[in-house]
């Protein structure tokens, strides 16, 4: 269902605003991780964990699932569709897995603050999981940067149901034409 | 990318190029990601136990 144009610019604003904040909220994860991973003050990497934890919770959960909706409104509610075209449908699962798995660290990532509140880390504790949320964050920002890049080429191809329908859209148009 | 000519009916459907190349590196990269997983070299898990945050 088309929507109307003040409609649709304002949810093609909150689509834009939330995609960015994601993008800049992981950037922002990122760098978080890699100060956790090398610095060598307890203090300063107690408070990178607790605030990766808080930047997680309330800021890159909420645009990831802001931006998963909004793309799927402003998709429904343009000639776009949600199936027609293959960059909509590639963009789609890349949002879904990266929500996904974004959804799937969330408590990892809560367990590491808490323990980086309760006492200081030394350089070796929980190494591994410091070095996944390093490569976590790396792997976001290039699915990410995937998404957007669909979003701006918007590369040509329709799906085999976008196929059909424009085939379908065609005949319903051909016999009016043929009759003005 | 749909091979025709306009308005025919016998139009064929191609799969268009840049799916077929990205689906190729996709499927490439959950293989690989699954063999780590499974061959036990991943860093963690999801689990408080295989992220190493207990005992």
């Amino acid at each position: 269902m088309p929507m109307k144009p003040g409609l649709r610019k304002l949810a093609l604003t909150i689509h834009i605003t939330s995609s960015v904040g994601w993008l800049g909220s992981v950037a922002g994860f990122l760098t978080l991780a890699i100060m956790g991973l090398f610095s060598r003050e307890g203090i300063t990497v107690q408070a990178t964990y607790l605030g990766m934890d808080w930047l997680t919770t309330y800021i890159i959960l909420p645009f990831s699932i802001a931006a998963l909706l909004s793309g799927i409104v402003q998709s429904l509610g343009t000639s776009w569709g949600l199936f027609r075209h293959y960059w909509v449908v590639v963009k789609l699962l890349l949002t879904i897995l990266a929500t996904s798995v974004l959804i799937l660290h969330t408590q990892p990532i809560r367990s590491l603050g808490r323990e980086a509140a309760a006492k200081p880390f030394s350089a070796t504790d929980f190494r591994e999981t410091r070095i996944q949320l390093v490569a976590d964050a790396v792997a976001g920002i290039f699915v990410l940067l995937t998404a957007t890049a669909l979003a701006v080429y918007k590369p040509r191809g329709l799906t085999r149901y976008g196929w059909r329908r424009q085939r379908e859209q065609r005949k319903e148009s051909a016999p009016e034409k043929s009759s003005i | 990318m749909v091979q025709s000519s306009p308005g025919s009916d016998n139009e064929d459907y191609v799969t268009p190029r840049w799916v077929k190349v990205f689906g190729t590196i996709a499927l490439v990269l959950i293989l690989i990601f699954a063999i780590i997983h499974l061959t036990g070299h991943g860093l963690g898990g999801h689990s408080l136990h295989g992220m190493g945050l207990k005992p």
